[in-house]
């Protein structure tokens, strides 16, 4: 199975994973641990293949819906819980696709709709930078958000916080510094 | 400083980014860019697709609710394709009994030149139910006729109490009583005028069918260890019996009785090194556990507020004063025809104490004390103890500005105060113990509901088997069924 190694490296051990899993499968409300440890994720999977930032939030809300609805369903058979949450996602990208009827390369037959290895790992990569992103010093992280996650432009941040647009310029440049810094440190920390 | 230019070229290629102008990745290829803002470049890159902050936190809550949803769905979705068809002797009083009893919506009918009905269809719910008067010659023949059905049908509605209560009141009868059952459902037998028998239900918390084959050999199991004959609820208890908790746990305790007069009934140490005692207060019990003199208790302290009533208020009000108790109304006559007066002891539990100005010192029915809850809002809270403990809400007093000012909840056979809170009055989550006949069920409904569980239901050293659980607001149900008697 393609998405084996990528997804169990990096994210929590298999053993803990299997009983968040089974937990949830017999209690639902308890499927938000799993979507707190996996959202970053799917969101970056799904983000880098949609062409906006609603049609990715839309896929997934869906995504995790649909693990939500199917969750009794998941079996372990080598395969772990984020390698399934992929397919889904993958399958949703789909979907949404022939419903915006958009030419979608790769999708001669959708039952084969397999997720490479290499796209995982680059959806865990982002998403370790997104969690990194809620570690920085406050101002920082106040101006890489309203930046990239709400796309607003530097006056419109410098006017919300209040400081000059030169500052805010400054506050990006350290923000991005730090976050190449932290990225470049060892993965397997606190998120890890 | 020599730096402004670098912040002036990253951001400018994180326009270039978050605009679209520039395609993730291809910008390392840039010429003219200072070789050190490359990296920075790519992060941003991956950075264009940064979920929006709230985002996450709205689809989780979207999914908690969601997965409320697949736990406790009142009335089970279920595709149907086949109708019961009721035959039954007066077909025309038997519709208009369905309407009355059961909220049937009439369809149709069919009258046969003799008057009688030939076909009538009926929707109870989304189902449609087929019948029509007897005719033995073509094999229609009634329960009455032939003394009885071996048909039964299952019904599930929204609150099945509240159904029975419709239906008792058209005139049918109950020959099972209305109950929490281990497979999750809250359910009971009705039969109709008819001959027929209803199995009526409402969807508790939604059991696997695994589950429910386990619950079923731990019940067939269980008798052995159980005496028999054992009132689920011990003598002197009541359903519902609130549990105190104080780091001077006797200290409440010699509060409770110098005031009030309660009677102390049990005092044990636990095994956590803490308190755990009953006393008897007028027709009622409250349970106070908490901290004693080098005892190795840690825990946090739940005082709550009650309403008691007193055949002398004032008496009560002065030796609260003597016992500790900081005043927080003095005794007076109220338009409501009563005298009270309101205490905080220094546990920081509440106490309205009141005297009924009538015949008793109460009115009629009312227990000695009640809990009385003071929530943000009353509303998710009742809704909660209706969904987790069948509990019935007695009557409201709303403000105009929509504020509930007071409302008591029936559980069992106890009642609670509610008023949404204001001033010195703040919500104060609180210990409950309840007495129920199964607790193992009442415990799953709960969870159906929306708690999360605390303790699973487990047979305890005193008599007791019960489970925990917390609700949303912090309040701590624990749910217990006495099985043996010490």
């Amino acid at each position: 199975m393609v998405v084996k190694a990528p997804a169990a490296k990096g994210s929590r051990g298999e053993a803990e994973e299997r009983l968040l899993v089974a937990a949830a499968q017999k209690d639902p409300l308890r499927f938000g641990e799993l979507y707190e440890i996996h959202f970053e994720q799917i969101y970056a999977y799904i983000s880098r293949r949609v062409g906006s930032r609603e049609t990715a939030e839309d896929l997934t809300s869906e995504v995790f819906r649909r693990a939500l609805t199917n969750l009794t369903r998941f079996e372990w058979r080598g395969v772990p819980f984020v390698g399934w949450l992929f397919r889904i996602a993958a399958n949703a990208i789909v979907d949404e696709a022939k419903r915006s009827s958009k030419e979608v390369s790769d999708l001669e037959d959708p039952e084969e709709i397999a997720v490479a290895e290499v796209d995982i790992a680059d959806a865990i990569h982002r998403a370790r930078l997104f969690r990194l992103v809620e570690e920085l010093p406050a101002d920082q992280r106040r101006v890489v958000v309203l930046r990239f996650a709400e796309g607003k432009s530097i006056r419109q941040i410098a006017g919300e916080i209040g400081r000059s647009e030169g500052a805010v310029k400054q506050l990006q440049f350290r923000g991005l510094q730090n976050l190449r810094s932290q990225v470049e440190k060892k993965p397997g920390g606190k998120n890890g | 400083m020599a730096n402004v230019n670098v912040y002036e070229q990253l951001d400018e290629a994180v326009e270039a980014i978050i605009t679209g102008a520039s395609v993730a990745g291809s910008e390392t290829a840039r010429a003219g860019e200072d070789a050190h803002l490359v990296p920075l470049i790519g992060l941003a890159a991956a950075l264009r697709d940064l979920p929006r902050q709230d985002f996450k936190a709205r689809l989780k809550a979207d999914l908690r609710r969601a997965s409320m949803a697949t736990l406790a769905e009142p009335v089970p979705a279920m595709g149907q394709v086949v109708a019961a068809y009721l035959t039954v002797k007066d077909a025309a009083r038997a519709i208009e009994f369905y309407k009355q009893a059961f909220g049937a919506v009439e369809k149709g009918r069919l009258s046969m030149p003799t008057g009688e009905i030939g076909h009538a269809e009926i929707m109870i719910g989304g189902s449609t139910i087929m019948l029509s008067d007897e005719f033995p010659e073509h094999g229609g023949v009634s329960p009455e006729t032939l003394g009885g059905s071996p048909m039964k049908m299952h019904l599930y509605v929204d609150d099945v109490d509240a159904f029975a209560r419709r239906a008792v009141s058209a005139g049918a009868k109950i020959t099972r009583p209305i109950a929490d059952q281990f497979y999750g459902d809250r359910s009971g037998y009705i039969a109709d005028p008819f001959g027929y028998t209803w199995i009526v239900a409402t969807r508790g918390a939604m059991v696997s069918l695994e589950e429910i084959q386990k619950r079923l050999a731990t019940m067939a199991a269980r008798p052995e260890r159980r005496q028999t004959g054992v009132n689920p609820v011990p003598k002197g208890y009541r359903t519902l019996t609130t549990y105190l908790v104080a780091r001077d746990a006797d200290g409440l305790i010699d509060f409770v009785k110098n005031v009030f007069g309660a009677e102390e009934k049990f005092r044990s140490v636990g095994s956590a090194g803490g308190r755990h005692a009953e006393v008897q207060l007028g027709d009622s019990m409250i349970m106070i556990g908490g901290g004693i003199p080098g005892g190795s208790w840690k825990g946090d302290p739940l005082p709550s507020a009650f309403h008691v009533y007193v055949s002398d208020c004032d008496a009560v009000y002065q030796r609260a004063l003597d016992a500790g108790a900081a005043s927080i109304q003095a005794p007076a006559d109220q338009e409501y025809g009563e005298r009270t007066a309101q205490v905080k002891d220094a546990s920081g539990n509440f106490w309205y104490v009141a005297t009924y100005k009538g015949e008793n010192y109460k009115w009629a029915g009312a227990p000695d004390v009640q809990p009385y809850l003071h929530p943000l809002r009353a509303e998710p809270v009742i809704h909660f103890m209706k969904r987790a403990f069948g509990a019935q809400e007695m009557g409201r007093y709303t403000a105009p500005d929509g504020v509930v000012h007071h409302t008591t909840i029936k559980i069992g056979d106890s009642f609670m105060e509610m008023g949404e809170a204001q001033g010195v009055y703040q919500p104060m989550p609180t210990m409950f113990y309840l007495y129920v006949p199964n607790c193992d069920a009442l415990y799953h409904r709960a969870l159906g509901a929306g708690a999360t569980s605390i303790a699973e239901p487990t047979d305890h050293d005193y008599g007791d088997r019960s489970g925990g659980v917390k609700d949303v607001f912090g309040n701590q149900w624990y749910i217990a069924t006495h099985i043996k008697d010490m």
